[in-house]
């Protein structure tokens, strides 16, 4: 516990120190689940576990070893069969439905006659509105590999835009449970997988989630499976709660003074040009990226917001080397690492760095036309003339909020 | 604070393991009569105290927090007990810390969103959807044919969009209900047993019939292809027509009656006249001449019978118009009329004008067939021309008087009669009545018929002459209908390519399941696509090599409503 607490974490790539004792634990499952082609995913697979001291969960990993032996057996049953049943090309399973993104994507999906299949966790309150959509439901959690294989039964696409809850450690899912199931994926014979990556992943191997993707990517691309990587820049959704609900009801809004300019894009937008990226087989194996038209910062953002609503925010402007610090704080301790992760992307925000690509050539690949794509002003502005009153109806209704004991 | 809340306001079931303390809580509230201070207002905004938070961890922050509000609070006059209570204080600076530190550590992340149930109000099932339909909540769309491969993608199309979804099964098999979203209401019933259908249409407002007979035996697709249409829009327009009653008044999809030939006054009004086009005097003193009668028989018919042998020469009956009080023959569409006859062709002329100077009045005419025997003609005041070509298009609402008039000529002879030498220029039209279609904005039956090419020789006169059935019932039934009649059906994802849309039985190519229902579910609310049959499929993509033409097509998109263009040059009524 002491060594713990006073090591810092070593970014992912560091070289394997810990190889040697890393390859016992990786023996369990991954090997044995690529058994029928050993290739290349050793070569990236290292990396994987060169942190596992630091992280209290080579006991869970050894809790799962037994039921990873079930699971590689069935995969090699189903690698036996060779080219296998036919699948319909409508069946695809979306991993982390219940997601902003996710259920934009089934709901596309569903709307262009594709036969759904949604991969949700166990929980208490089921995610009752896939299935009223019509979609298909099965439980299955990618921290746990076990449950991975009989979810992929009968399908013929996988798109992926999972990830891991702000609240748990963010290595669960989306690095050992992506990992888990690509390899399933890959043996079970999928014929397309689609993976969703964030934009310039490959140039900020400081921040945890993004060298996740970027390693993830990696692993995909040398897995064999024919994917589609697409890597995105913001959603719009996400504003509305961070800034149009609160200008609303004049609670305090918080922004940094960050320069970094993200090109936030809709996420029914994203859905649509991914089911015609989908469908077009030129497109196969390559890496695209989706941003919206334009780049904004957050002030431009809340400014906008402000103009839209008709009333000024109260805004707090947070630094963002306080944002830094604190990380660099939370870091120190093992039990607060989880809230390092989550303050990573401070370490992109204090860079200028833009997130937005020119999208011409991927409009003209896709077919696409540019005004089609809705922009933040067009968005943002139909919320406010749309949503204001019903939403403040809304709330009206029900005040009541979380309970704290 | 739910608890907090629920105290104020006890509810029965919140009784159990914190009744104690809501009791004490409560009686702390009454006692001091002071409004209970809402947390939400309290969080601090001031930038020094939240930098400092930062930096210490959780725990301490937690005290530090709850030591400041003590802080805060000591100073003012409005303290109550309840402020000082160290549950209340903890929970609330728990709760405050919460806020804080969520809206902190979003600022360290780029696309990260937190779903939040008032939010999904909005952005999943309120207008922020791309697939939101103004008004799908208040419309209640029966799916007739539920688990066939477009009902089921029409089922999962209108819960997208908010519709409220009744599915019409025959069987309730667990297999069934596994197919069907979860919150679409399942109606056990069977279209070929109209006393089963009551129940169905009971509160929907629209219906989409995909059903069709899964055998090519006749008798099954009479059933279901005819006959089941038929009951259905029957099962409907009484179902309307029953509400109607409940307000006591008509339903607006009812069809107007403008005449019953049930009894022998019925026959009042009607006048035979007769007339010739042109004045052939010679010819006239050696041709048989012309006579006709309009009477009501033994058998309780009204007859219209007679023969017209003189050259350009015509018999007719006209009536003058007196629609009950309140109506107007704008309000309606076409005429429909229920006749039996030899199978003559029969031209309907409407006088339209001021009612009082009849001098003004302009003619428009439109030519109506009838079969051997009984049946019902539909016929669209769209479809009426005027005799002067000069004169405006028919407006119906000025339309006073109605004629029925008989000519020899163009009279086309019967088809596989055994009576080869029928002579073409006597008549016989028995009347059981003419009424007024209704006419409306928007569909309320769409029904996917077929156009049969894609079908094996054998089975294709079969099964179209059942689809064609079904169809002229349901246009016969006043409701306003749209008949959608796809090419070979394709299982494949929609909106892939351009479509055709054509009347005229042309199309040669296959459509995918889903693009079918897309236009079931965008005809719902589209006034074009009111009162019409059309053919579509896929546009027709030449072999690589063998393009005669560029192709100049683009995606369906969402923001292209590919469907109102597209119907908008189609011809009504068809």
């Amino acid at each position: 516990m002491a060594s713990r607490c006073t090591t810092f974490p070593p970014p992912f790539f560091t070289p394997s120190r810990q190889r040697s004792r890393q390859c016992e634990v990786s023996l369990s499952w991954t090997r044995s689940l690529s058994g029928a082609h050993e290739s290349p995913l050793s070569s990236s697979h290292a990396l994987h576990f060169t942190n596992r001291a630091n992280y209290s969960q080579v006991k869970h990993r050894s809790r799962y070893m037994p039921s990873a032996i079930r699971c590689s057996a069935q995969t090699a049953a189903a690698t036996n069969l060779g080219p296998g049943t036919p699948v319909r090309s409508t069946s695809i399973l979306v991993v982390g439905a219940t997601g902003t993104l996710g259920r934009q994507v089934v709901r596309r999906a569903l709307d262009e006659g594709y036969d759904v299949r949604c991969l949700v966790r166990p929980r208490p309150a089921p995610a009752d509105f896939l299935r009223d959509w019509g979609a298909t439901v099965v439980n299955a959690d990618l921290s746990k590999p076990e449950t991975i294989p009989a979810t992929l039964v009968g399908v013929h696409t996988v798109i992926d835009c999972a990830t891991g809850r702000p609240e748990e450690p963010i290595r669960t899912v989306d690095w050992e449970g992506k990992i888990a199931l690509i390899q399933c994926a890959k043996a079970m014979g999928i014929q397309k997988y689609v993976f969703y990556s964030i934009h310039n992943c490959d140039q900020h191997p400081e921040v945890p989630l993004m060298e996740i993707k970027h390693c993830t990517e990696k692993f995909l691309q040398d897995s064999g499976l024919t994917y589609i990587i697409i890597r995105l820049c913001g959603f719009m959704q996400g504003l509305i709660g961070q800034y149009a609900v609160p200008i609303l009801e004049e609670k305090s809004v918080w922004g940094t003074d960050a320069p970094t300019r993200i090109a936030y894009m809709d996420t029914q937008d994203i859905a649509r040009l991914t089911f015609i990226a989908l469908r077009n087989e030129k497109i196969n194996n390559k890496l695209m990226t989706f941003s919206g038209p334009r780049a904004w910062t957050t002030q431009e953002v809340i400014t906008l917001c402000e103009r839209l609503a008709g009333q000024d925010a109260n805004v707090t402007t947070v630094p963002v080397s306080v944002l830094r610090l604190t990380r660099q704080l939370t870091r120190f301790f093992q039990w607060t690492n989880d809230v390092a992760d989550r303050l990573a992307f401070s370490e992109v925000l204090s860079s200028d760095t833009v997130f937005s690509v020119p999208m011409g050539e991927t409009y003209n690949q896709l077919g696409v036309d540019a005004k089609d794509i809705v922009t933040l002003e067009k968005y943002l502005q139909d919320y406010f003339t749309n949503i204001l009153k019903k939403l403040k109806d809304l709330k009206a209704q029900s005040k009541q909020t979380d309970i704290f004991f | 604070m739910a608890l907090r809340g629920s105290a104020i306001a006890p509810s029965p079931t919140n009784g159990g393991l914190s009744s104690p303390f809501q009791k004490w809580n409560n009686a702390s509230a009454n006692f001091l009569g002071i409004p209970l201070p809402n947390p939400n207002s309290t969080i601090s905004t001031d930038p020094n105290s939240w930098k400092r938070r930062a930096f210490v961890p959780r725990g301490e922050m937690e005290k530090e927090r709850a030591n400041k509000d003590e802080e805060g609070k000591q100073p003012s006059v409005s303290i109550t007990l309840d402020d000082v209570n160290p549950v209340g204080l903890g929970r609330k600076s728990r709760q405050i810390f919460d806020e804080v530190w969520r809206k902190f550590s979003e600022l360290g992340q780029i696309s990260r969103t937190r779903t939040d149930e008032s939010l999904d109000q909005v952005l999943i099932r309120g207008p922020m959807c791309e697939f939101t339909v103004p008004g799908a909540q208040d419309t209640t769309v029966l799916v007739v044919g539920a688990t066939s491969r477009i009902g089921r993608l029409v089922i999962r199309k209108l819960m997208l969009r908010g519709y409220k979804v009744k599915a019409l099964v025959r069987r309730a098999d667990q297999e069934v209900l596994d197919i069907l979203p979860r919150s679409v209401e399942v109606v056990i019933g069977d279209v070929g047993e109209p006393s089963t259908l009551k129940a169905a249409v009971e509160g929907c407002n629209k219906i989409i019939y995909c059903a069709t007979a899964r055998s090519a035996i006749t008798g099954d697709l009479n059933r279901v292809d005819n006959q089941g249409v038929y009951n259905i829009s029957k099962a409907f327009q009484d179902y309307n027509h029953k509400l109607a009653q409940l307000r006591a008044g008509r339903s607006s999809k009812s069809k107007l009656v403008l005449a019953k030939f049930k009894t022998e006054e019925s026959l009042q009004g009607w006048e035979v006249r007769q007339g010739t086009y042109f004045q052939d005097v010679i010819a006239t003193k050696y041709d048989g001449g012309m006579d006709a009668k309009f009477e009501f028989t033994e058998t309780g018919n009204a007859v219209f019978s007679g023969y017209v042998y003189t050259r350009g020469g015509y018999v007719e009956l006209s009536k003058k118009l007196s629609l009950p009080l309140g109506s107007t023959l704008d309000r309606y569409d076409g005429l429909v009329l229920s006749v039996g006859g030899n199978g003559r062709s029969f031209i309907l002329i409407l006088e339209a004008g001021p009612a009082a100077d009849t001098s003004q009045s302009k003619l428009y005419f439109a030519r109506m067939t009838t079969k051997v025997g009984f049946c019902r003609v539909r016929v669209p005041f769209s479809s009426f021309r005027p005799v002067n070509p000069d004169d405006p298009p028919l407006d119906p609402f000025l339309v006073h008087t109605l004629t029925i008039r008989f000519e020899p000529r163009r009279q086309r002879p019967v088809e596989g009669t055994s009576r080869p030498t029928q002579d073409l220029r006597s008549f016989m039209l028995i009347f059981e009545y003419i009424k007024a279609l209704p006419t409306g904005q928007e569909t309320d039956f769409i029904l996917v018929s077929c156009t049969g090419s894609g079908l094996e020789a054998g089975r294709r006169e079969q099964v179209l002459k059942a689809k064609r059935a079904g169809e002229e019932a349901l246009r016969r039934s006043g409701l306003g209908y749209t008949i959608v009649r796809p090419g070979p059906l394709r299982e494949e994802p929609g909106g892939q390519r351009a479509l055709i849309f054509d009347q005229g039985n042309r199309i040669s190519q296959g459509i995918s399941c889903a693009d079918v229902a897309d236009i079931c579910v965008k005809s719902l609310h589209d006034s074009t696509a009111r009162n019409k049959s059309f053919d579509v499929c896929y546009e027709y993509v030449a072999e690589q090599g063998n393009e005669l033409y560029e192709l100049v097509a683009h995606l369906p998109d969402k923001a292209n409503n590919y469907l109102a263009p597209a119907l908008s040059v189609l011809e009504r009524n068809t």
